[in-house]
């Protein structure tokens, strides 16, 4: 199944600081849940793991995070990333764009994702998926932020944790029925 | 009519309990899951995630270590032993295990072996396969679109067309058609989906390495056939395979192909010496096994200003998925659904069907159905409602202008069938009088004043089933007779053996029953045995409605066997010539001379303890029943639904089923068959859909997706017979077990589209969910 997301955040940090934090996949992950990066292979590829539960099901990638584009002067990024579910049941790909916009001292990012699922996440979850994004994303929005804030602090060296597999279903399910249509 | 035998012998026309429920209530039943072999280990299949990808290689090293893991086969394997690919059951071939690539999701890519079925499981999840993919098709409508992708590349013929096939007079009907004062079309999809029985398939290989015997457990509602498949396809002497299918949960032929897993527990016995155990899960057999129907149709009626049909004209695309897998007799590739001219009479129809290719489960398989019947009597109820529709004319004045008249049978129809025997008007008068229909019209006007959504919809259906005589019917090149051997014991009891095999019809029951009623002794005294291949006689075993019109027609001429010879040793016994002696169920007396009686049970003994000189001992037949003709059993059934605006749900209000299929065995079957197969057919009509989405992952693939209806969503069914027998079979039945569910999908549709009529709707293709109607009414202003 495809899915197009399209997501909108503000952080009240200046927006060579976000940048500086999002051209990073390594960072990124930190803040993705479930997510991580395992090694990098160049200056633009990176191999790294997700972990993603939908109810029943468990579906952990392996694969590889590439930056298509950089575009500094623009704050715009793409990134194109491809797995393997380890137990041989699917695959997911995503390619992403990034922008960042100032406005006024806070920073806004708007991110398209074009994401294709093959295997049973695809099957089981097919009715889900976009409120398990809803989650996955709001979750990394507070992360994001967090990450950020503490930044100067320490450098991060943990990774982000896959939410569980019923709070994830019991919040997909109350949005589905809270949904307006 | 057939002459009613007392209570206690109980033949033709007494509801006698089940015999095989004890057990089956009390948990004693013995599936295929039940078998359990000292030594016996566990195989479970790898599947594909993608519907169609190269596969760029199969690590199976990781899995192998495992301990507990005995072996992995890939389709590499298989291919030494030239066994990675078997033919189906329909001129096409499909793959055992994957080579080179895979060509739908759940597709069988490597078979695990391991000492327990959680290892086994385990195991399967280490093998690293590497897929490359490719683009996937899943609209059989662009699947001859030169962009797509081909998808069978082992074929010679490049292209995913796999067939045309045509029937009628084209000619004639293109003519009728331009001179036709009115012309009435729907376009129909029947969607695809899957016959779901509560046990799924699997097996049980057992082959001896010392006696070089292989026993297979198999889920099977053809043991003959397989084991006749398995020695062409496997190289295995035929005396050397023995296939037992004990107690089957449930078919509605989803277990008449041959699949992968039994091939890979085959192969797997044969290789370690030790009996191999496969059973499916719910979601390998909805995803990965024969699916039903995914027929794409266009119906056309021509007809006069008054409401006579003039002609027919069809133009179908069939949906066969990754491999022609279809069940169905060798000669029609789109089974027997040039009966969808109905029960209707017009000179001209023309029907043309093309197979195609696409990257979803092979099939498509006879879901209780006698081979695309379901699709065509659906098809022609919907387009007669269209037409009413069209011509403003109530649909139970048009069915009864057209019905064919009861003294043209036998019927030739335009497609070329004989109907047996038909008396279509009076089973629809039955149906609507008991439902009420002139009140439920009247109703139906006011609360149409009011705003109120309510419908009725009839269905007139016309079956063929019983398939079939040997000059027309073979699958795989076996003629479609069936068998019956009787023995009747010294002590006047007596077993019976089959070559069909019962899944839950109420066999073992039925059987004795017509023994009972052809030689008067108790049905309670016959045991039937059926489904082991070393014991029973040949035969084909048990979908397309057949058992009754063909192993029951065998085991009638079976007893008369017996009889005959009964008779003889009577005449001996009572020292009189055969000419002197009358016959009533269970006893020979001399004409005229009542009291000069033997029974049946003093005729067994004396078989084999004082027979004639000269003849031989014993008291058994057997006998290979050839139908003249196919059987054609009838009936209506009429809906009434209300509609809920606010949801779109729809509520069967009632529902009344008028079945004709001659004459009966046991009536409570009867009624046990048309209400599983009525259930099954509301399924159909508002819930079930085996979809995919883009990229081929199935979107029905387990219960979540693919409901099942439940006590709760089944209205009351209320049943009701006539009675027309069928005038070549020995005791005039015709067969049920399909009828419900061929008939019931067009009562239900058109039942929710009479009520939405007014508002311009002509036809709502299946599943008709809430969210269907709500949209509906939506765009129809009903509701804002």
């Amino acid at each position: 199944m495809a899915l197009r997301i399209e997501k909108t955040l503000k952080v009240n940090e200046p927006i060579e600081k976000v940048w500086a934090f999002l051209s990073d996949p390594r960072k990124v992950a930190t803040c993705v849940p479930g997510a991580k990066i395992t090694e990098q292979i160049d200056e633009k590829t990176y191999k790294g793991s997700i972990s993603v539960k939908v109810g029943p099901i468990v579906t952990d990638y392996k694969g590889e995070i590439q930056i298509v584009r950089l575009d500094a002067a623009n704050h715009e990024i793409e990134l194109l990333g491809k797995g393997q579910d380890v137990r041989g049941r699917g695959s997911a790909a995503m390619n992403m764009t990034g922008k960042l916009r100032s406005d006024d001292r806070m920073t806004e990012m708007t991110s398209v994702s074009e994401v294709n699922v093959v295997g049973i996440l695809a099957q089981m979850g097919a009715r889900v998926i976009t409120e398990v994004s809803n989650i996955m994303f709001g979750e990394f929005t507070k992360n994001f932020q967090a990450k950020l804030q503490h930044e100067d602090e320490a450098p991060s060296s943990g990774e982000g944790k896959p939410i569980s597999a019923t709070s994830l279903a019991w919040e997909a399910g109350k949005r589905l029925f809270h949904r307006d249509s | 009519m057939i002459a009613k035998t007392s209570a206690e012998v109980g033949g033709m026309g007494h509801s006698l309990k089940r015999k095989e429920d004890l057990r089956f209530i009390r948990g004693k039943g013995n599936y295929v899951d039940d078998v359990n072999l000292p030594n016996m280990v566990y195989g479970h299949l790898v599947r594909s995630p993608y519907a169609h990808a190269r596969l760029k290689s199969i690590n199976i090293e990781k899995a192998k270590a495992l301990p507990g893991v005995l072996a992995v086969i890939t389709g590499e394997d298989l291919a030494k032993a030239n066994l990675a690919w078997m033919p189906t059951l329909f001129f096409d071939k499909q793959m055992v295990l994957a080579t080179g690539k895979v060509l739908f999701q759940s597709q069988e890519v490597a078979f695990v072996v391991a000492e327990d079925r959680y290892t086994a499981a385990d195991a399967a999840e280490l093998v690293d396969v590497e897929y490359e993919e490719l683009p996937v098709l899943v609209d059989p409508h662009k699947s001859l679109d030169p962009s797509s992708p081909i998808l069978r590349d082992d074929r010679e013929q490049k292209s995913n067309h796999i067939f045309h096939w045509e029937v009628g007079d084209k000619q004639a009907t293109d003519k009728a058609f331009q001179g036709a004062d009115v012309k009435a079309r729907v376009d129909a999809v029947f969607q695809r989906c899957h016959p779901a029985p509560l046990e799924t398939c699997g097996c049980v290989a057992d082959h001896n390495p010392a006696t070089g015997r292989l026993t297979i457990y198999l889920t099977s509602q053809a043991p003959h056939a397989h084991r006749t498949l398995f020695a062409l396809v496997g190289g295995i002497p035929e005396n050397n395979i023995r296939v037992i299918s004990p107690d089957i949960g449930g078919g509605f032929g989803n277990k008449v192909p041959i699949y992968p897993g039994y091939v890979c527990a085959v192969v797997a016995s044969l290789t370690l010496g030790r009996p191999v155990k496969w059973i499916e899960s719910r979601s390998e057999n909805l995803q990965s096994t024969g699916f039903a129907r995914d027929y794409h149709m266009t119906a056309e009626l021509a007809a006069s200003k008054d409401g006579k049909i003039q002609a027919l004209r069809v133009k179908t695309l069939a949906d066969h998925g990754a491999f022609n897998a279809a069940a169905q007799p060798t000669k029609f590739p789109a089974g027997l659904f040039s009966v969808c001219t109905g029960a209707y009479d017009y000179p001209s129809a023309f029907c043309e069907v093309d197979g195609v290719y696409t990257n979803k489960a092979p099939g498509g398989i006879a879901y209780r159905c006698s081979f695309r019947v379901t699709e065509a009597a659906y098809l022609i109820e919907r387009a007669v409602d269209v037409l009413a529709q069209e011509l403003k004319i109530d649909p139970a004045d048009l069915r009864r202008k057209n019905f064919i008249a009861p003294s043209k049978f036998p019927y030739k129809s335009a497609l070329g069938w004989t109907y047996d025997s038909g008396n279509y008007e009076p089973a629809m008068k039955l149906a609507l009088d008991k439902v009420g229909y002139a009140e439920l019209r009247k109703e139906q006007e006011e609360k149409r004043q009011k705003g109120e959504l309510m419908g009725i919809g009839i269905s007139s259906f016309v079956e063929i089933v019983g398939a079939g005589p040997s000059h027309t019917f073979d699958i795989a090149g076996i003629k479609m007779f069936d068998s019956c051997e009787i023995r009747i014991h010294p002590t006047g009891k007596g077993i019976c053996r089959m070559g069909t095999k019962s899944q839950g019809q109420g066999h073992e029951t039925t059987y004795a029953q017509i023994v009972a009623q052809e030689l008067g002794i108790p049905a309670a005294d016959i045991t039937v045995e059926e489904g082991d291949t070393d014991t029973a006689p040949y035969g084909l075993g048990t979908y397309a409605s057949r058992s009754t019109p063909v192993s029951g027609a065998a085991t009638a001429m079976a007893a008369r066997k017996i009889r005959e010879k009964a008779k003889k040793i009577a005449a001996h016994l009572l020292e009189c010539s055969e000419a002197d002696l009358e016959w009533e169920p269970g006893k020979f007396f001399v004409k005229g001379t009542p009291s000069k009686t033997k029974t049946i049970q003093e005729i067994a003994f004396a078989a084999y303890t004082n027979h004639p000189q000269g003849m031989e001992a014993g008291l058994e037949a057997v006998d290979y029943y050839d139908p003249p003709n196919l059987t054609f059993p009838f009936g209506t059934y009429v809906c009434v639904v209300d509609i809920d605006k606010g949801t779109g749900e729809v509520k069967v209000r009632r529902f009344v089923a008028v079945d004709d299929c001659g004459n009966i065995i046991n009536p409570m079957i009867v009624d046990g068959q048309v209400h599983g197969g009525l259930t099954e057919g509301l399924g159909i009509a508002f819930m079930q859909l085996i979809d995919y989405d883009e990229n081929g992952n199935v979107q029905g693939g387990s219960f979540m997706d693919y409901l099942l209806p439940t006590a709760v969503e089944t209205p009351h069914w209320e049943t009701d017979k006539t009675c027309t027998p069928s005038p070549h079979h020995p005791f005039g039945a015709k067969g049920v077990g399909e009828s419900p569910n061929v008939g019931s999908p067009a009562a239900f549709v058109n039942a929710v589209v009479d009520a939405l009529s007014h508002l311009g709707v002509k036809h709502i293709d299946m599943p008709i969910t809430p969210w269907k109607v709500w949209t509906i009414l939506k765009e129809k202003g009903v509701v804002s």
